[in-house]
């Protein structure tokens, strides 16, 4: 345990550039407050979990920072600058794949670029090896429709690495999947990000999901929406799926469920 | 997916007919002529009321083939039904794109789009004769006046039926509203669009008839009119025929457009440009192995 400690902290001190900072961010809608004066620092290079149950605005926090929800208060800048809409450094991955299906694979991995200018054939083979990644090479010419969910968000994924920006959002993105997809996209997602050393803030309502991903765990209490705790997860990389069984981890899985049923009696 | 997939499909069963059943097809249709053409020998069916499928068969070899009296009204009705259909569906999908655009039109125009749409619009046709005169082009104005609606109301609800979450998406990459108009919105109302356009064009049709019924001097309506007249039923029935077939392949002509334009909503189709787009990319790879850095145009289909 020591070892991956110490691992975890040269990380941390390796790459100490805050790219993300939060100071008292507010958001509500009409009376329902979403986002109560929430107060967080995102490293470079940090794999953030959000983790909370429906309506505890989590997602409305990452839309914030995506830029897509105006915040109604305090103040939210990324890579030094405040945030005021959508923008180039900041990708965001939905729960739905959101392709377009009258456009093949390739091309959907293309849109970013496209509808940033012309497609050059250097973007074309960046898509190709992009879907090398995801497992996709032979698929680059097959038309949405025709690809399962897991492989329509895997498109989706690497549509989100063809932006090119370093810091990726992704808002519940394997939620639809079933349990056995969803661990072994997790599983890749990890790779695939530490790899390409990108900043990604990842919002799930699975707290083993948020632990077994994240170097740090956001949890947040709803009603209203709080930052209630944010809990370091000192584990190794990488990580197997044999890490779910660890008692480490079960014991931190316990201690994140614990901060819950405290805000729900309070 | 939506309800404009839907159409797609129940359409593509009509059209479509199943090669194990093309037997039972035939077999039936030749069955009830057989019925019918024995009914009219037998003096059973009364020859101006149902002529023989032999007489009419023979009416419609004498005004096509004989007379070569048929062509000209046909390409007369024709033209009337295509010109109307281009020019109604155009003011259809122009004003709905406005209307889906600037939502203040929308709400101004809504009244005035239910007055038309609940005013029998073929009563319209005396009153269009009235101002454009005999010829070709008040039966042009009816068929398009009939059939503006379809591609209107599809049209705008494509538009405004964008998947939010994909809306989101396009904001999320910064896309600019002329990207979205045309790279999100005009694709998903494409669907609806072309079940608006099949609908239209066979409105189309029914519009340039009714025009040639109430006032014209060529055409097949006005024919058959004037074999009504003549009692020669069995000539009205030849232009009947006539009148399927031209809509058969109106029909068989949208069918074709729509494979095209909305390929994504057949398969076969789909799985045609994945292939021919693989075979491509292969092709293009084999060429530019030599490190010839040639940048090849991004083609579309």
């Amino acid at each position: 345990m020591q070892v991956s400690q110490d691992m975890t902290m040269a990380r941390a001190k390796a790459s100490a550039t805050t790219v993300v900072e939060a100071r008292g961010l507010d958001k509500s809608f009409g009376s329902v407050i979403a986002v109560d004066k929430a107060d967080f620092e995102i490293k470079r290079g940090e794999f953030i979990s959000i983790v909370g149950p429906s309506g505890c605005g989590k997602s409305t926090l990452l839309r914030m920072i995506a830029g897509l929800t105006p915040r109604s208060g305090g103040s939210l800048s990324v890579n030094g600058r405040e945030v005021t809409g959508p923008r180039g450094d900041v990708g965001v991955m939905f729960q739905k794949p959101t392709l377009l299906e009258w456009k093949t694979v390739i091309e959907n991995v293309l849109l970013p670029t496209a509808l940033k200018g012309r497609v050059s054939e250097a973007d074309r083979s960046k898509a190709q090896a992009l879907l090398n990644l995801v497992g996709l090479q032979d698929f680059a010419h097959a038309f949405p429709r025709h690809l399962s969910g897991g492989m329509q968000q895997r498109v989706a994924l690497a549509r989100l690495l063809k932006i090119g920006s370093d810091i990726l959002l992704l808002d519940e993105p394997f939620g639809a999947l079933d349990e056995f997809t969803r661990e072994h996209l997790n599983l890749e997602l990890s790779r695939i990000v530490s790899d390409a050393n990108v900043t990604s803030v990842f919002v799930t309502h699975n707290i083993s999901e948020a632990i077994f991903l994240a170097d740090k765990v956001f949890v947040m209490t709803p009603r209203p929406g709080r930052l209630a705790a944010v809990v370091d997860v000192p584990f190794p990389r990488p990580r197997e799926l044999s890490l779910l069984a660890n008692p480490d981890f079960v014991d931190l899985v316990a201690r994140v469920r614990d901060i819950f049923s405290k805000g729900e009696t309070a | 997916m939506s309800s404009s997939a839907n159409t797609n499909e129940t359409r593509s069963w009509l059209w479509r007919v199943n090669p194990t059943h093309a037997a039972g097809h035939a077999g039936l249709l030749v069955g009830l002529l057989v019925l019918w053409e024995t009914g009219s020998r037998t003096g059973l069916l009364d020859p101006l009321i149902l002529p023989a499928p032999t007489a009419i068969l023979a009416a419609l070899w004498q005004i096509a083939v004989v007379d070569r009296l048929l062509w000209g009204h046909f390409g007369i009705t024709l033209y009337e039904a295509m010109a109307g259909f281009v020019i109604g569906s155009a003011i259809g999908i122009a004003l709905a794109i406005g209307a889906a655009l600037w939502e203040p039109f929308r709400r101004y125009s809504a009244p005035y789009v239910v007055g038309l749409q609940v005013t029998p619009r073929i009563a319209l046709a005396p009153i269009v004769i009235a101002w454009l005169g005999f010829g070709t082009t008040p039966n042009v104005a009816i068929a398009a006046l009939l059939c503006f609606f379809p591609p209107f109301l599809n049209t705008m609800t494509g538009l405004l039926d964008v998947d939010r979450d994909l809306q989101e998406m396009f904001r999320s990459l910064r896309a600019s509203k002329r990207q979205v108009f045309t790279q999100l919105m005009l694709p998903t109302a494409l669907p609806y669009m072309m079940a608006g356009l099949k609908t239209a064009m066979t409105m189309a049709l029914i519009g340039a008839i009714v025009g040639e019924f109430i006032s014209a001097s060529e055409g097949l309506g006005v024919l058959m009119h004037r074999f009504t007249f003549q009692l020669n039923m069995a000539a009205t029935f030849a232009v009947l025929v006539a009148l399927t077939l031209m809509g058969l392949l109106l029909f068989a002509l949208m069918e074709w457009v729509d494979n095209r334009i909305v390929f994504w909503r057949h398969d076969e189709r789909m799985q045609e440009i994945s292939r021919k787009r693989a075979a491509r990319e292969a092709g293009r790879a084999a060429t530019e192995t030599p490190g010839t850095a040639r940048v090849a145009p991004a083609g579309r289909t």
